[in-house]
């Protein structure tokens, strides 16, 4: 598999590469193009692979149409808090799956799984009913404390778990008899050694909160507590369907910063992901 | 310092008993090494002397005190592992005064324990490194400055030489015997190599299927094997034992019949096995047939495969031999150096 | 015998004070679960319950009444006229994305895992998607897919005239489809590429010494050598077109007609715009029940295909 490669089966892989590139990044450079077209340009017909005419008001528009600012805060402030939340709560679970030796410990562990086999979308009724309850519809607690504590973060206790496994035991050995109890070996030893798996569950988990879509529509109502992509799909004229330039502008806006640091930290991104755990 | 216990210590998992009632005591400063077999249990019983693993039933005492219950870090003991168990995110130096980090020491005395340390083991210069950077030898060596900087009561060395070369092997040998030469600290140390038992210990402890078959000083164990497990067990090339009776004329094995110290034709037809070191075979024109199998020669000696009636046996001489296979040689028996264990049991009877 | 199985236990002992190593390891290990374990009994199984119990009543939310109804809601999900087009969609819709989703994902890490210059660039490229954000693709894939759109301009400019892409059953169903692979093939993809990396080099050179071309070889070491991890992905995969919601929502709205109204979609409908909270309740139980169903027939299938297991 890893032979040499002739010049001629090169060009040839290359040629292939960049056909199937194009769903995937063309929509991207079309997104941002686009949204600086003046709304007459954006349909227009041969397609404007680079824009003719550029209008910016759009992108005021973005802002004076809904608090847009206060919604990218909204979204910005419960993906951080979810982030460091389910790192500190799965990092924890999955260190004493991993390494305590307690009564029932296999029991709970799988029912700790269900949660990776019960998809959200399940529970949303209850959960809706027990937020309403507790008064927190229309808060953003339904979307802090479920991903930290509930179905969302099993995955990442998970990956946690099969991280902590893989790490030699005697360096913890080593630690007790050094002197260090349990917690203290935990964030001293385990967890800084860690970092790596904790790199990949803080880009899943963020990447999760920051793309929810059910749960904002069914919880938020207002349009101050929005998150961006219940936002986004909020930029409609009076008949209801969508104005594009302003909703590409919004999209462009919500995506280009995680994008970019994508690009700039792409190899801890990637790498973080295939090596932790997930290999089969 | 101090003396260290053990009475009727026992260790279960669910029904299955891995350390069966082990009784042994070890006075202050002693170099004791558990020895046995994969699957006897001496890492365990060292892991229960440290407070890894929980002890089923029976007592560990350290100086006196009971610590059955104790967590490790509050046993005053010190453990090398068998793969070094190096803070990989940790330098040399804060590898070595992490423990007394967590004893409340100054940073001023933890430096200047470590640099103690240091100075013993010639780690001075690696301080700032990483284990990664390190060789195999110099992460042993570390590992060794981990546990010496604390002064603890008791070192415990889990097979600390089975991950380095031979050659490595033999000087850190060395270096652990000296260290413990001039630290006169109590050790506790776990092999599955009886060379290295046989070189480092005061005491030799020899274990099987968590049991205690021999305890006693290397050349006791050597000259005096409790029973057959222990005779096979200790010594290289090991213990040839030929299975046969005892008669008034001596001992008749398929095929042969070799002789028997005087004392010994008392056992008169009782079946037993008959044990012999290869090193105590001579070659004598009065001495018994023996067919060449094999020849090794080492230069220093010459180590010889032969047949013994119809029982493979190992010879090994000072002279050299030069025959080939199919030839036959007389050897004769050192009659002093002849082990007699019962048939049924392996334990000794002269 | 009598005196091994009185010492052997631990309370037998007189100096055995109450907070054995094993009884503090014990605490340490519960404290440690206790916030996860909380989380999963207040947001999981308390409410996996509660769906359950609304499952068996009648509840209007306007007229505030919640009455015990037996099994009715049951007895309606099968007269529920809507339902067989909702879950054939739902497997329509699962059916494809997987059997794509694994199919480009392979393709793709095979070509990844090719010695070339500049390969990284490409991985990043495929990758990129997953970290936009899934409205914002939505959006502009629906956009792109409109009928005046920016790929029908491209058609057009090759004298083809293409469809209402989101307006007629059979290409709206493929287009809910191929947003959704395109957003996040290249988490499979990585996967893969990292089974494919993880595959001995000297296998290959043994097969090539053997003589086997590299179709055979591909089809004989590494698929059964990366089978774990296809096994893996699929689970992975499967579930998560069951989820599928935001893009349904913003492309299509389930239409047209009921053509791509995935299970999901139907219940949120259900239950938060018309408000029918039990038989919502009930759709839930329906969905739960189909992906233990898949989840445990994978977990079953693993011993038949999966061929090495580290």
């Amino acid at each position: 598999m890893k032979a040499e490669l002739s010049p001629r089966r090169q060009v040839f892989l290359y040629g292939l590469l960049c056909v199937l590139l194009i769903p995937f990044v063309f929509p991207t450079w079309w997104m941002v193009t686009s949204s600086v077209k003046p709304i007459s340009d954006i349909f227009a017909f041969p397609p404007q692979l680079v824009p003719a005419r550029y209008d910016w008001t759009t992108y005021s528009k973005v802002f004076e149409l809904q608090p847009f600012v206060k919604q990218y805060w909204n979204s910005a402030y419960i993906a951080a808090l979810v982030t460091i939340g389910t790192m500190v709560v799965s990092s924890m679970a999955g260190y004493a799956f991993a390494r305590i030796r307690f009564p029932f410990a296999n029991t709970i562990f799988m029912v700790v799984l269900l949660g990776l086999l019960i998809p959200s979308e399940v529970t949303i009724v209850p959960l809706f009913q027990m937020f309403l309850k507790a008064g927190m519809v229309n808060t953003h607690w339904p979307l802090i404390l479920v991903p930290i504590f509930g179905a969302p973060s099993v995955f990442a206790t998970f990956v946690m778990r099969q991280f902590f496994i893989a790490l030699p035991v005697e360096l913890e050995e080593a630690a007790r008899v050094d002197g260090l109890g349990r917690f203290k070996i935990f964030r001293k030893i385990a967890l800084p050694l860690a970092r790596p798996a904790l790199a990949s569950v803080a880009i899943f988990t963020f990447l999760h909160s920051w793309n929810l879509y059910l749960e904002p529509i069914v919880f938020l109502s207002s349009a101050d507590k929005f998150t961006l992509p219940q936002a986004l799909t909020q930029y409609t004229d009076a008949y209801g369907g969508p104005m594009w330039n302003i909703q590409l502008a919004a999209a462009t806006l919500t995506a280009l910063p995680v994008l970019i640091v994508f690009i700039i930290a792409q190899k801890q991104f990637v790498e973080g992901l295939a090596h932790t755990g997930l290999k089969g | 310092m101090a003396e260290v216990t053990l009475s009727n210590v026992r260790k279960s998992y669910g029904a299955v008993d891995i350390i069966h009632g082990i009784d042994l005591g070890i006075t202050d400063g002693e170099f004791v090494v558990l020895v046995g077999p994969s699957g006897c249990g001496k890492s365990t019983l060292l892991r229960m002397v440290a407070g890894l693993e929980t002890i089923t039933g029976g007592d560990v005492k350290i100086g006196g005190r009971v610590v059955n219950d104790l967590d490790p870090k509050d046993r005053d003991i010190a453990m090398v592992f068998q793969n070094y168990a190096l803070y990989p995110h940790m330098t040399v130096a804060t590898n070595m005064g992490f423990s007394l980090e967590h004893r409340g020491g100054s940073k001023a005395e933890i430096a200047e324990r470590v640099k103690w340390a240091a100075d013993i083991l010639g780690l001075a210069p690696l301080l700032d490194r990483y284990p990664r950077q390190l060789s195999g030898g110099q992460r042993q060596r570390v590992a060794m400055g981990r546990a010496i900087v604390r002064d603890p009561k008791v070192f415990l060395f889990d097979e600390p030489l089975s991950n380095l070369d031979a050659k490595l092997r033999v000087v850190m040998r060395g270096e652990i015997k000296s260290l413990h030469q001039r630290l006169k600290t109590t050790t506790i140390y776990v092999t599955h190599d009886q060379v290295e038992a046989m070189t480092m210990a005061d005491k030799i402890v020899v274990l099987n299927g968590g049991r205690v078959e021999q305890i006693g000083a290397p050349l006791d164990l050597y000259d005096r094997p409790a029973n057959q497990f222990v005779a096979g067990f200790i010594g290289s090339p090991s213990m040839n034992f030929l299975n046969g009776t005892i008669t008034p004329e001596g001992f008749s094995a398929p095929g042969i019949l070799l002789p028997l110290p005087e004392a010994e034709h008392g056992h008169k037809d009782r079946k037993a096995v008959y044990g012999i070191r290869p090193e105590h075979f001579f070659l004598d024109e009065n001495g018994v047939p023996a067919e060449i199998i094999l020849v090794e020669p080492m230069g220093s000696e010459t180590q010889v495969t032969m047949k013994l009636g119809e029982t493979l046996a190992t010879g090994v001489f000072r002279e050299r031999v030069s025959l080939s296979p199919g030839a036959t040689i007389r050897v004769r028996p050192d009659l002093g150096n002849i082990h007699l264990f019962a048939a049924d049991g392996g334990q000794r009877l002269n | 015998m009598a005196v091994v199985q009185q010492t052997a236990r631990p309370e037998a002992r007189s100096s055995s004070s109450f907070w054995t190593i094993a009884r503090r390891d014990s605490l340490a290990g519960f404290l440690f679960i206790a916030p996860q374990l909380i989380g999963i009994t207040l947001f999981v199984l308390i409410p996996l319950c509660l769906v359950f119990w609304y499952s068996l009543h009648e509840w209007n939310v306007l007229a505030n009444t919640f009455t015990y109804t037996g099994v009715a809601n049951y007895e309606m999900l099968l007269e529920d006229t809507s339902l067989p087009s909702v879950l054939g969609a739902t497997a329509i819709f699962s059916a494809g994305l997987v059997i794509f989703n694994l199919s480009l994902a392979l393709l793709l890490a095979v070509l990844l895992n090719q010695k070339l210059a500049g390969i990284t660039i490409f991985r990043t490229m495929f990758f990129s998607p997953v970290v936009v954000s899934l409205v914002a693709w939505t959006i502009v894939w629906g956009f792109l897919l409109q009928k005046n759109g920016g790929i029908n301009g491209v058609l057009l400019v090759f004298g083809i005239e293409g469809p209402n892409w989101l307006r007629e059953p059979v290409t709206a169903m493929i287009s809910v489809i191929v947003v959704q692979v395109f957003k996040n093939v290249g988490l499979n993809m990585i996967l893969f590429l990292a089974a494919l990396q993880g595959v001995p080099n000297e296998l290959y050179e043994a097969a090539r010494i053997d003589g086997a071309p590299r179709f055979k070889q591909f089809r004989r070491i590494t698929l059964p050598l990366i089978s774990p991890t296809i096994l893996l992905t699929s689970i992975i995969t499967i579930v998560g077109s069951l989820q599928v919601f935001a893009q349904i929502a913003v492309l299509t709205q389930g239409g047209p007609g009921l053509t791509t109204t995935v299970l999901v979609y139907y219940l949120y409908q259900q239950a938060f715009q018309f408000h029918f909270f039990g038989y919502g309740s009930t759709l839930s139980i329906v969905l739960f029940a189909i992906v233990a169903v898949l989840t445990f027939a994978q977990w079953q299938m693993r011993k038949r295909i999966v061929f090495y297991e580290s």
